[in-house]
């Protein structure tokens, strides 16, 4: 009882001044970068979504007339289990003009027998198999050559999407010529599974989310995500296809970024997806994602920054932006760590305890608030405000250690390219070309 | 066997030897099958086979006994190297001075053929496979083994069976032969399989690859390459020129060095000429050289082609005659199938068993059924068996069953009875059977005959049937 009195007189004595100088970290990116600015742009957008209701409809209009074929092309290993259910949610699809592409990328499971057998009976147009994995880049590349399509969704054989997702993401290419890639909204399938999984939908909800449409209104967004992201056909014969990742849906997002086309966010095609259910399974897959941001962004595509024939503001705010709240940020924070330790050390428990009750608060703010701007949910929000304080320690402390490691994993020793997610023929190739 | 007891008749087309004739049919005479009736043999000029295989034909494809039993002889030429004209002669002379050697087995022939009971089968399933017993009783064969034909719509012949089909019908050859087997008249021995047409059941079919869009066999085939450097994939004309033999990436410009090693070949593409589609998977399919359908393999009809050997019970059809198939008289209203009737007994067995109570089959014989079928037409065989049903039916409980084992055994059931009063009601119903036929058959006589089985609980069901029915 007497630590909480302590607490309130210390939080009651500290004053304006002091408060920015322990807690500036919080104040000016968390609060400033990912509350204010969120919620100002969400304003914006959600005005303009209003403002453009006339031309959004004239395009759906434009769209519906001329029913543009779509192939839809999922690569993937051994996801035999998942085709059938997966091309029943396609078949479901309020758009139908769709052509079905499925490549095996050298499964050693039944996948070619349930592939072979389903185009036999014509649930998907065509199964490609290679018969050496190549990986997911050459698996995407191959479906791409069989496409006949004006568009081209990429899906991953795991996720399931709603009625209306593929009209949803093929919108935006008739509401701006130039957009040549849009991204879907994926969201946590399987939310209920663990505390993990519950977690994670939360991040999605907010961080990825909500995230991607300001992003995507500010004309930074940055990832067409794996898992449901269309393409002009035009712009991918442009680009050539995907490059050998991992992280390659980052990377072709900005491949077509350096081509001039825009890259847009469409936040009503939801896709669900199912997310790693346990925290060690989690950690693998954030740490792929975060390598692939050293690798891609600082190395590979770093000609963003220089003036060039290709050069663009937009990219290059994009890649700024990027690197700053993800590569500055995570090291600030280490510096505000060790700004707490060495110049408030008498003070760190008020500190750190303060810094919890400022972030939940905020997250339950956001959480809240940003409702107003979500157009898709696939469950009610009030499931999640249990386990909203628990985001702290996962956001603030878990994905901040895991990112940290693999920026050090990749900043100096390139691990990225050591990834099994990868076949090791490909890998030592792009790490010898700095792809 | 002297020439001067062989006598040509050139103006009649006849030859004899030994007050035996013979009837000579060529090319330059116009057979007329019926003629040949009062002759003991025909002798076919066989210097064209197609000739002689459309008399061969015609004359064992005849449904008077006395026609498709005749012996035929070939004279001269090559016709008997034909394999179907060869199953269905029964010699080859090349002069009618040779008569003398192959009169004995011609004479043999006829012998036989005067000791069968020839007589009228109910359908045409049952006649030909009536007319099969008898042929192979009367050349004492006792296997029937199919000839590789290639003008035969199934590319495998059983000539005699197939002369009473016409070619695009061959097919029900194979139906035919797995009735015969059902019912036991003979075993088989696996030889090979035949797929057939969906459409017309021809075996004349042109397997090929396939495009899976338009069904074209006009295709190219290339290889695809994998760069692993920048993940590019494609057909390997992508990577060649016209300059040297070097192999580029079109993405990034490099040149490929070694397979395997920066670039490897995980899988072909096939391009259709016709229709420009791209695949990796051909069709195989069927064309029918008979009706041009273009089969999937699929759904091409399998049969197997066996070798079949007679049974004891399929030498004594070959005596007394085929009447019915299964499926012939499971179509009479109010009988049951044999399966089911021999299921029903078992169950009943065994309920006597806990019970002790008494239940009993009842077999009714057609004694003389063979000269019955032998005087009458199909129709008449129908309506017989349907009355002598209807009349038994109408004797009996409705919870009683009535089955055929034959179209000359009747069996019935009469479970939870005394022996007696089946007994009684049994004799009442053969009153009513002979007085039916009396009414319906003036100028036959038919014999019928019954046996009641009480079911002893000591002993299986099947051995019960086994014992009223050879009773």
């Amino acid at each position: 009882m007497n630590s909480l009195d302590d607490f309130f007189d210390y939080v009651a004595s500290m004053g304006f001044e002091r408060f920015i100088r322990i807690f500036w970290f919080f104040v000016f990116f968390e609060l400033f970068r990912y509350m204010i600015i969120d919620l100002i742009v969400l304003t914006i957008a959600k005005i303009l979504k209003v403002l453009n209701r006339k031309k959004t409809k004239e395009a759906l209009y434009r769209l519906n007339l001329e029913q543009p074929l779509v192939s839809i092309i999922i690569p993937g290993k051994n996801e035999g289990k998942h085709i059938f259910k997966l091309v029943k949610s396609l078949r479901e699809q309020t758009y139908k003009n769709v052509e079905i592409i499925v490549v095996d990328d050298g499964s050693d499971d039944d996948t070619p027998t349930i592939g072979r057998d389903m185009e036999r009976n014509g649930f998907v147009d065509k199964f490609i198999r290679n018969e050496f994995r190549g990986g997911k880049a050459s698996a995407a590349n191959l479906a791409l050559r069989f496409t006949n399509g004006k568009f081209i969704v990429h899906l991953d054989a795991d996720c399931s999407y709603n009625y209306d997702a593929i009209i949803q993401i093929i919108l935006p290419f008739y509401m701006d010529s130039k957009i040549a890639g849009v991204g879907g909204n994926v969201m946590v399938r399987n939310y209920k599974t663990s505390v993990a999984t519950t977690l994670q939908a939360i991040e999605y909800y907010d961080t990825i989310s909500i995230g991607r449409v300001v992003a995507s209104q500010l004309g930074i967004y940055r990832i067409i995500s794996g898992a449901f992201g269309a393409f002009r056909a035009d712009a991918m014969t442009q680009i050539q296809g995907w490059d050998i990742g991992p992280g390659l849906d980052g990377d072709i997002s900005v491949k077509i970024r350096k081509m001039g086309y825009k890259v847009k966010f469409a936040s009503d095609a939801v896709c669900l997806t199912s997310a790693p259910d346990n925290f060690k399974k989690l950690a693998k897959q954030r740490l792929r994602w975060d390598k692939s941001l050293i690798r891609f962004r600082v190395r590979k595509h770093r000609d963003v920054f220089y003036p060039s024939q290709h050069f663009n503001f937009s990219s290059f705010f994009s890649f700024l932006e990027n690197i700053t709240y993800n590569i500055v940020l995570n090291v600030k924070w280490y510096i505000y760590f060790i700004d707490m330790v060495f110049n408030f050390p008498h003070e760190l428990t008020f500190i750190l305890t303060m810094n919890f009750f400022l972030y939940t608060c905020t997250n339950y703010f956001k959480f809240l608030v940003f409702s107003l701007y979500r157009t898709e949910k696939n469950t009610s929000i009030s499931y999640f405000l249990l386990y909203m304080p628990l985001m702290v320690i996962y956001f603030g402390y878990y994905l901040r250690f895991v990112r940290s490691i693999a920026y050090i994993q990749e900043f100096f020793f390139k691990k990225s390219y050591d990834d099994p997610w990868n076949p090791p023929k490909t890998s030592k190739y792009a790490k010898e070309l700095g792809l | 066997m002297a020439l001067e007891n062989v006598k040509i008749d050139a103006a009649n087309g006849t030859v004899d030897y030994l007050n035996s004739k013979y009837i000579y049919v060529s090319q330059s005479r116009d057979l007329k099958i019926d003629r040949s009736l009062s002759y003991v043999g025909i002798i076919i000029d066989g210097k064209n086979a197609d000739f002689t295989r459309m008399v061969v034909k015609r004359i064992r494809g005849n449904q008077n006994s006395e026609i498709y039993l005749k012996p035929i002889i070939i004279l001269n030429g090559n016709a008997h190297r034909d394999v179907f004209i060869k199953t269905l002669i029964d010699g080859v002379i090349f002069s009618f001075d040779q008569i003398p050697l192959i009169h004995e087995h011609v004479s043999t022939i006829n012998n036989l053929t005067k000791e069968l009971t020839v007589i009228n089968s109910i359908s045409f399933e049952a006649m030909v496979v009536s007319k099969l017993l008898y042929f192979m009783f009367t050349r004492e064969l006792k296997i029937l083994e199919p000839v590789p034909y290639a003008l035969s719509n199934t590319n495998y012949s059983f000539p005699f069976l197939a002369c009473n089909f016409n070619e695009f019908e061959e097919y029900q050859v194979l139906e035919i032969l797995e009735v015969a087997i059902q019912e036991g008249l003979f075993k088989h021995k696996f030889l090979d399989r035949i797929y057939l047409c969906s459409n017309c059941k021809s075996s004349h079919l042109s397997f090929r690859e396939a495009c899976p869009k338009c069904g074209s066999s006009h295709t190219d085939t290339f290889d695809i390459v994998h760069h692993f450097p920048c993940a590019y994939v494609g057909p390997i004309t992508d990577f060649t020129n016209d300059i040297d033999d070097q192999l580029n990436c079109p993405k990034c410009s490099k040149k490929l060095k070694h397979i395997g090693v920066d670039y490897d070949k995980p899988s072909v593409l096939h391009k259709c000429k016709n229709c420009d589609n791209r695949f990796q998977d051909f069709h195989v399919k069927a064309k029918c050289m008979s009706c041009t359908f273009d089969n999937p393999v699929e759904s091409l009809v399998d049969k197997e082609i066996n070798e079949f050997t007679l049974t004891k019970k399929g030498e004594s059809y070959a005596l007394q005659g085929y009447v019915s198939t299964p499926k012939d008289i499971e179509d009479i209203i109010g009988t049951v199938k044999f399966d089911t009737f021999k299921t029903v007994t078992k169950y009943e067995v065994e309920r006597l068993r806990q019970t002790e109570g008494s239940s009993n089959i009842i077999a009714i014989n057609i004694e003389n059924a063979g000269q019955f079928y032998a005087k009458v037409g199909s129709n008449a065989q129908q309506l017989l068996l349907k009355d002598l049903v209807g009349e038994i039916r109408s004797s009996i409980r409705s919870s009683d069953m009535i089955t055929f084992y034959s179209s000359s055994v009747i069996l019935v059931t009469m479970f939870e009875i005394p022996t007696k009063i089946s007994q009684r009601i049994i004799d009442d119903i053969l009153k009513l059977l002979e007085k039916l036929i009396k009414n319906n058959f003036k100028d036959l006589v038919i014999e019928i005959k019954a046996n009641v089985h009480q079911l002893n609980y000591n002993l299986s069901s099947e051995l019960q049937i086994n014992q009223l029915i050879t009773m």
